[in-house]
């Protein structure tokens, strides 16, 4: 054992380096992956808000690319319409706010009357896996399919599983009464804000 | 117990059974509690620190001989911090959904005590080979405790394994919500230890 006085910083500099030229090396060469791996999550969510997100990864992709057009929207943020010849078939309008223990992102997708749901997409949350996070589940998501918002009031409400639903109501999550609620009140707080501006230009 | 003659069969037992990291040892039990509520993410973890775990207890037998004594815990902690990322960008770049569901947990690994004790304990004192075999070993017994608490947690909590409900079990079973909260860990681990402890007890006395 070398018990010289200057060994021991030579030492641990020599394993930094090792170790850290490693990890960089391996950082640079997965990050990209990773960045498209973030972005892809996002064109899922957009996708999944109308329903189109059945298909391989390159052709959700694809599909993102044509069918989605970025519109600013000043006041809102970045809305994504749905296009088909020209036409308008729908919105995806980007959510997010604090969950139960992260914040929650996700795409909430409209019709051109801009009332009727078509779907709902999550790209990040951490909620309690099995519990809040029950939210990602295409089960809970379809059951915004077709719900019409309410112009007074909450736009949308969850309401407690077993209730019958109104047409602006879904039934929430049984034990995940704070997410539940919180989802609640992100989705309403994008909607109101969204519906206060007028309709995106959609010139092609 | 770290002499440097022990079998490779006695190496596994004692890190499976006999001195297991979690109801023996009584460590790593912040992400026993932690990622045990769904059996496809427990098992994740669950190789990723048993790959840690062994790689680490390998470098740090490795470097022994030329590793100053008085940094030694740096050295280990440099080592251990290293792998950890690996598994983390590896699970970011090829398993993005896994590596949204454990969240912090992968980072985490690296405070994990079983690591850092097997190092200190084991792999400073120990040639690379058993080494290697003890970090799997005390990795596989954390696993083992994992999965034993991860199945009844996700079965009594959601009526579901590795989210496939189970068949004629979701019909008659109402799911216990508090398994899949953080108190449910609490009370399969103390129930598991009860049981290990006690089977290990009434070994020792016969």
């Amino acid at each position: 054992m070398k018990e010289r006085l200057f060994f021991p910083p030579v030492y641990m500099f020599i394993v930094t380096t090792v170790y850290g030229g490693v990890l960089i090396g391996l950082g640079t060469w997965a990050n990209p992956r990773i960045e498209a791996n973030r972005q892809f999550a996002f064109e899922r969510a957009v996708l999944a808000s109308h329903g189109l997100d059945q298909g391989s990864t390159a052709q959700l992709h694809q599909r993102f690319l044509d069918r989605f057009k970025e519109v600013e929207q000043t006041g809102f943020g970045t809305v994504y319409v749905l296009q088909e010849d020209g036409q308008t078939t729908g919105y995806a309008v980007p959510f997010e706010g604090r969950g139960f223990w992260a914040p929650i992102r996700g795409v909430i997708g409209f019709e051109p009357d801009r009332r009727t749901v078509t779907g709902l997409g999550f790209y990040e949350q951490s909620e309690t896996p099995g519990l809040g996070a029950e939210i990602v589940k295409p089960y809970f998501r379809n059951a915004f399919d077709g719900k019409v918002i309410q112009s007074n009031g909450r736009p949308l409400r969850l309401v407690p599983a077993g209730q019958s639903t109104a047409d602006n109501e879904v039934h929430a999550i049984t034990g995940a009464t704070q997410t539940s609620t919180r989802l609640e009140d992100i989705l309403n707080d994008a909607i109101r804000r969204w519906q206060a501006q007028d309709a995106p230009e959609t010139a092609p | 117990m770290n002499g440097t003659s022990k079998t490779s069969r006695a190496i596994l037992l004692d890190g499976l059974w006999h001195d297991n990291p979690v109801f023996r040892q009584i460590l790593g039990i912040c992400s026993t509690l932690a990622v045990t509520n769904q059996v496809l993410n427990t098992t994740v973890m669950c190789v990723s620190l048993t790959l840690v775990t062994a790689a680490s207890c390998l470098t740090v037998s490795l470097l022994r001989h030329w590793t100053p004594r008085n940094i030694r815990m740096m050295v280990q902690t440099l080592i251990i911090a290293s792998y950890v990322i690996v598994v983390d960008i590896l699970l970011k770049a090829y398993w993005p959904e896994m590596s949204r569901n454990l969240g912090p947990y992968v980072g985490l690994i690296i405070t994990n005590c079983i690591i850092m004790g097997r190092c200190e304990a084991f792999a400073g004192s120990n040639r690379p080979l058993p080494s290697l075999l003890d970090g799997l070993a005390c990795g596989l017994g954390y696993s083992l405790v994992l999965l034993v608490i991860a199945v009844p947690r996700e079965l009594m909590g959601m009526g579901t394994i590795l989210g496939y409900p189970v068949p004629y079990f979701v019909d008659i079973w109402d799911p216990w919500v508090i398994m899949v909260m953080p108190p449910g860990a609490f009370f399969t681990l103390a129930c598991v230890i009860w049981l290990a402890r006690g089977l290990q007890a009434r070994k020792e006395s016969t």
